[in-house]
């Protein structure tokens, strides 16, 4: 390799080459083994007196990278155990399970609904969510069965009372409604108890 | 003058083709350039990571994520400035996955007393690798302290003050051609003297492999 050649590798390495000399460079010492050895020996002269303290001097790390890079080798992240894999699978399985199980004891529940012609209640539609900034908040007569849905439109509603015969939405979201359910229930005990 | 430095491949500009080529799929190209980040980056992985072994992996990690991000780098920024935003977000990664780590690895107690201080305890290295890279850092200095005054102060302000050739020819007060002549004369004393080394080492790979 001439003298030359490793002038304009130098020059390639501080901006100092012209573009076509840089690129008929660039690809030569991507096939020749002597001219990118003199470029890393130069870099590690760069790499020495750049150096931190802290740091150890890096020598040739390409090498190792495109090594890795072709062996395909993919930086896992390290297991922690090795039943790591089924007892996530087994605590999820256990959640939905009771999650499942709080959805069928609530619907049981809705079922046992004693007595659906109370008192008229109204819903309210959310105004910030739901109408435009300059319509006004409708209220609409509703039977009790509605009621279970305070945070759907009045159209919704209806729309799900035609489609369900029976309420989808468990009742524990409509707090009002089961301590009224539960009111009306001791009540009742109550004049039971009473009258006997 | 300014046609001709017009027609000079700037650094960026070098690293704008080198990384282009790499995206191509030329990993000779992209060895190129991590020899020439190699040790910026490892400057940066020891503000975080103070095990001098550990830097050297999670280097190599970092360019790792270069080279799998590199069809995200659309050259807005320097090259440097976007690999230095990996390394730092890799570096505190690897703090956290190694404090991880410790929580989860039972450790002998007398293990544990000795690790902060006992560097053979963490070297993952073996004996002959690291006899060469303490050996090679040693050529190193020798070699650039023999160099003459002259070749040495042109590397200096061209390395470690990042000036260019022109702004060296007024401080040295030469012409830009000796600049230039110097700053490479000073390279290639470095590289005759490492290149023993580096061939031994070369040869020792391939007994390994």
């Amino acid at each position: 390799m001439s003298d030359k050649s490793k002038q304009n590798i130098s020059d390639l390495m501080d901006g100092e080459l012209s573009n076509d000399c840089s690129r008929f460079l660039l690809k030569r010492m991507q096939s020749d083994e002597t001219l990118k050895s003199s470029w890393n020996s130069y870099h590690m002269l760069r790499s020495c007196l750049q150096q931190e303290n802290d740091a150890p001097l890096m020598q040739n790390l390409g090498e190792s990278v495109v090594q890795k890079l072709n062996s395909n080798v993919v930086m896992e992240p390290i297991k922690t155990g090795r039943f790591n894999g089924w007892a996530k699978s087994l605590t999820g399985s256990a959640i939905a399970a009771s999650v499942a199980l709080v959805a069928v004891f609530t619907f049981n529940q809705n079922q046992n609904v004693p007595n659906a012609d109370a008192l008229p209640v109204y819903a309210k539609t959310s105004q910030q969510f739901i109408n435009p900034p300059n319509a006004t908040a409708v209220r609409v007569e509703q039977t009790q069965g509605l009621t279970r849905y305070p945070s759907l439109t009045p159209q919704i509603q209806q729309y799900l009372s035609e489609r369900n015969n029976q309420p989808q939405i468990p009742v524990y979201y409509n707090v009002e409604h089961v301590n009224r359910m539960i009111n009306q229930s001791r009540l009742k005990a109550q004049q039971i108890t009473a009258e006997e | 003058m300014k046609s001709e430095d017009q027609d000079k491949m700037s650094e960026k500009n070098l690293d704008a083709e080198l990384v282009a080529q790499a995206k191509q799929g030329k990993m000779a190209a992209f060895e190129l350039l991590v020899n020439r980040y190699q040790q910026r980056v490892a400057n940066v992985i020891s503000k975080f990571v103070k095990d001098r072994h550990e830097i050297q992996d999670v280097a190599q990690e970092v360019f790792i994520k270069v080279f799998r991000a590199l069809p995200n780098f659309r050259g807005d920024s320097s090259f440097y400035t976007w690999i230095y935003r990996i390394a730092v977000n890799t570096s505190k990664n690897h703090l956290v996955a190694k404090s991880r780590r410790i929580q989860n690895t039972q450790v002998e107690f007398e293990d544990a007393e000795s690790f902060g201080s006992n560097e053979d305890f963490r070297n993952l290295d073996t004996p002959d690798a690291v006899y060469s890279r303490g050996e090679l850092e040693q050529t190193m200095s020798k070699a650039i302290a023999q160099l003459p005054e002259d070749l040495k102060k042109a590397i200096v302000l061209r390395e470690v003050d990042g000036m260019s050739y022109d702004e060296i020819a007024l401080e040295m007060n030469c012409p830009i051609g000796t600049v230039r002549s110097r700053i490479f004369r000073a390279r290639d004393a470095i590289d005759q003297a490492l290149r023993p080394l580096l061939e031994d080492e070369n040869m020792r790979k391939q007994h390994v492999r």
